[in-house]
């Protein structure tokens, strides 16, 4: 009994243990506790506030991807107290604050599933979420027909807005970008290209498919297509000495930064390709994972396509966004903090234009495709599936022989014609 | 007069059973949006997870094998639900999910999933089950993981078919994935499909191929030298498993609208994955039917209300942040249960309703001996 008495006392410690950890780390949970009191001082103070709009938030806080829902999750508060500062939104019956319900979906299609429910039972009906498109795919039939607002800041998959009238997405879809690299290469002037790719996994294969047939239309060859059995491979000699026998100036690697920085680029330049290697938007963050010790002048002419730069974003809001985040977090903004950021405002937008939060107004307000948004990533209009029609920027990578440093570059906006 | 007890035992739990699925039936069909939205959905996926911990009980319980990739099995049948689904309503069979074409086109699926996942597992089992403990472990990890490779690479069924995107809305408009509403009109077929997977698993093992599943748990060589056919017996066991894990692979296929192979991982992010499932089995007891039916249903509210619950909220701040890695929780529960109750929450005794009255009697003397035990301890 003695030894089970102390084995309970043993965890609790380590419970509580790693609870003293845990609170430090969860910066984003205590900031929204605090968020949600201060404007309720706010308000009974001032009285201003007719009554409150939660939003729903689902993400996956948890699990191998927390680091999508995390950004997500600062974004979409910051603009939730940016708005709330500002004397919350305005609908025909005065002005209300936004709050913010958040679920964490650890990853998990399932439980992103139970998380919407439980959100639409609260009776939340404007919903942000999910980070993936995996996740995001299976509560769109549920929003659809449950009759709520669900918009994405990042499930880039084309089928998911297609055939959902409530859904709809903060960024680009993996098609466009497909476009826009096309587009690159036609602009540079290249005529022979080769494409590296998983045709196992959907975003690589849904790369590929919209870069090749953007080619074909562009005039541009694509002389070698090499397919990988993972996502995960490790090696691309075989698949580089036969893009480098075919002759292709520039190679399109539709892949995640995890493989890109350790195996890929170096291994494509050993096997002698010294083009242009462009990739899409998972390459990012490929700094961090280049191996100690490698050749770092290989990752020179390494570019990507993405969604949004802090450089190369000049608008007011984009602006005023970069400095309001790096004050409020000490961080430079990501993606899916942009993204998630871009979702509250472009709903308060639409509430506004409509004077109502119900989700039925807001899904015809955002269902009009004339109108324009101006948020953080860039000024846009909705296509009729619910997709912005937005640009793109390219960025790259850059070898600084004097601080020995790989460092990320801005290159230039990029559009289609 | 023994044989009589028996009979009215069995009457009993028929009546029992049919009480409590009409009760269950009448009660979600008039409830709220509250039902419609959190309760009937959870009910089909207790569902799923019970069929899933119970038909892994029959191999870590009563065969004694450690199978690690369950899951894979349940791929397979959810895989192929989905699509016997899917080509049904393309040729023109069924045009909305009722009537009784539709009927007939769910059953079939369901049945095909579980003949299917059979199948795959009398593939698996045969060269497999030649070996044993940890090799068996190993070989069944591969098997899970091959599956889910050649699912994906598919191409009219990997990630780019059901997994994202257009096809995985399309399971959900015309093939067999439910909305919340329908749901609610089919919860019949989830907890009938409970029942009889249940009372044929109980059969099973209660049978003469049961004893002599269990004879080759307790002693291989003991059971083989009295004349049990071991490697046949094993290959059956593991057939019957894969049959009921392909059954629940059709019920997630129609609770989940979209399927993505990342959910019948060795690991991932939820409480669906082959590590669960055997957590699951441990936690219940092994070689208990009822524990796994327990556990799966404990677990799957620990999973549930640490999410959604409103008691997380109630609980004090410092508390609160544990709560935020679910994770954390489920590891804390597992070493309370290991701690305390090792053999699981029902050992190898199962729960039966007509025993409830002699249960005052069972604790008082479980308590006596304890009391002697101490005693004695004392003493020494």
């Amino acid at each position: 009994m003695k030894k089970r008495i102390i084995s309970m006392i043993l965890m609790l410690t380590m419970a509580v243990g790693m609870t003293a950890c845990g609170s430090s780390g969860s910066g984003s949970e205590s900031t929204e506790t605090e968020t949600t009191e201060e404007t309720d001082a706010a308000s009974e103070a001032e009285g201003d506030f007719v009554g409150t709009i939660t939003l729903g938030m689902i993400g996956p806080m948890t699990g191998s991807l927390a680091v999508y829902g995390t950004h997500v999750s600062n974004g979409v508060l910051m603009a939730v107290d940016e708005i709330n500062a500002a004397g919350g939104v305005m609908l025909s019956d005065g002005a209300y604050e936004l709050a913010v319900s958040s679920k964490d979906d650890q990853g998990d299609s399932t439980e992103c599933l139970n998380a919407m429910n439980a959100l639409i039972a609260d009776g939340i009906e404007l919903v942000i979420g999910s980070a993936t498109s995996g996740c995001t795919s299976s509560i769109t039939s549920v929003a659809n027909s449950e009759g709520v607002v669900l918009i994405t800041p990042s499930g880039t998959a084309d089928a998911l807005t297609t055939e959902m009238d409530y859904v709809f997405r903060a960024c680009f879809k993996d098609s466009f970008q497909g476009e826009l690299a096309a587009q690159y290469a036609a602009d540079e002037g290249y005529t022979k290209v080769g494409i590296v790719y998983c045709s196992a996994d959907t975003y690589s294969a849904g790369l590929r498919d919209s870069f090749s047939a953007a080619c074909e239309t562009l005039g541009i060859e694509v002389v070698a297509e090499e397919s990988v059995a993972t996502m995960t491979e490790v090696d691309y000699t075989n698949q580089f000495n036969k893009m480098v026998s075919a002759g292709a100036e520039l190679v399109f690697v539709p892949f995640y930064y995890d493989v890109t920085g350790p195996y890929l680029v170096p291994q494509a330049r050993s096997a002698g390709f010294d083009g242009v290697l462009l990739g899409a938007d998972g390459v990012d963050n490929t700094e961090t994972t280049i191996s100690e010790g490698t050749d770092l002048s290989v990752y020179n002419d390494f570019l990507f396509v993405n969604h949004y730069s802090t450089e190369l974003a000049t608008s007011d809001v984009s602006v005023s966004f970069v400095e309001n985040y790096e004050a409020t977090y000490g961080d430079t903004p990501n993606n899916f903090d942009a993204l998630g950021y871009d979702c509250v405002l472009i709903l308060a937008q639409a509430m506004e234009s409509c004077g109502a939060c119900d989700a039925e107004s807001v899904q015809a307000a955002l269902a009009d495709t004339s109108v324009t948004y101006e948020v953080a990533t860039g000024t846009f209009s909705f296509d009729e599936t619910g997709t912005p029609i937005k640009t793109g920027v390219l960025m790259g990578y850059e070898y600084n022989e004097g601080d020995e440093e790989v460092t990320k570059i801005a290159v230039k906006t990029l559009s289609v014609e | 007069m023994k044989k009589n007890n028996v009979g009215r035992r069995y009457l009993i739990n028929f009546i029992a059973t049919v009480v409590f699925f009409i009760l269950a039936l009448v009660i979600c069909g008039n409830g709220g949006s509250r039902m419609k939205l959190s309760i009937v959905p959870s009910i089909w996926q207790c569902c799923y997870l019970i069929i899933m911990a119970a038909s892994l009980n029959l191999v870590l319980g009563f065969l004694g094998q450690l199978s690690l990739g369950h899951c894979g099995f349940m791929a397979g049948g959810a895989y192929s639900a989905a699509l016997i689904s899917l080509a049904f309503q393309r040729v023109g069979f069924y045009e909305e999910k009722s009537g009784i074409a539709f009927l007939l086109v769910l059953l079939l699926s369901i049945v095909a999933a579980g003949v299917l996942a059979a199948l795959l597992g009398v593939l698996v089992g045969i060269p497999a089950l030649r070996l044993k403990g940890d090799y068996l472990a190993i070989i069944t990890l591969g098997f899970g993981m091959i599956i889910v490779n050649v699912i994906n690479n598919i191409p009219f069924c990997g990630q780019q078919g059901l997994g994202q995107g257009s096809a995985s809305s399309a399971l959900y408009a015309t093939g067999l994935g439910f909305s919340n509403d329908e749901k609610v009109q089919y919860l019949w077929v989830a907890l009938l499909a409970v029942i009889l997977c249940l009372s044929l698993m109980f059969m099973f093992v209660r049978s003469k191929y049961g004893r002599a599943i269990r004879s080759i748990r307790d002693n291989e060589i003991a059971s083989e030298s009295s004349g049990v056919n071991v490697n046949y017996y094993k290959v059956l066991t593991f057939t019957v498993s894969a049959f009921f894990a392909g059954v629940t692979g059709a019920l997630y296929a129609c609770s989940n609208a979209a399927l993505a192979t990342t959910s019948f991982a060795f690991t991932n992010g939820s409480i669906l994955n082959s590590v669960f499932i055997v957590v699951m089995v441990v936690v219940g007891g092994m070689g208990s039917l009822t524990g796994s039916v327990i556990a799966a249903v404990v677990l799957f509210l620990l999973n549930y209300t640490i999410k959604n619950g409103a008691w997380v909220a109630a609980l004090p701040a410092f508390l609160q942040n544990v709560f935020t890695y679910p994770m954390l929780v489920y590891s804390i529960a597992l070493i309370i249960v290991i701690v305390f109750r090792p053999k699981g929450i029902m050992g190898s005794s199962e729960f039966a309703l007509c025993d409830i009255p002699k249960w005052k009697g069972r604790l008082q003397q479980y308590f006596a001996s304890r009391k002697a035990g101490k005693e004695e301890i004392r003493h020494e």
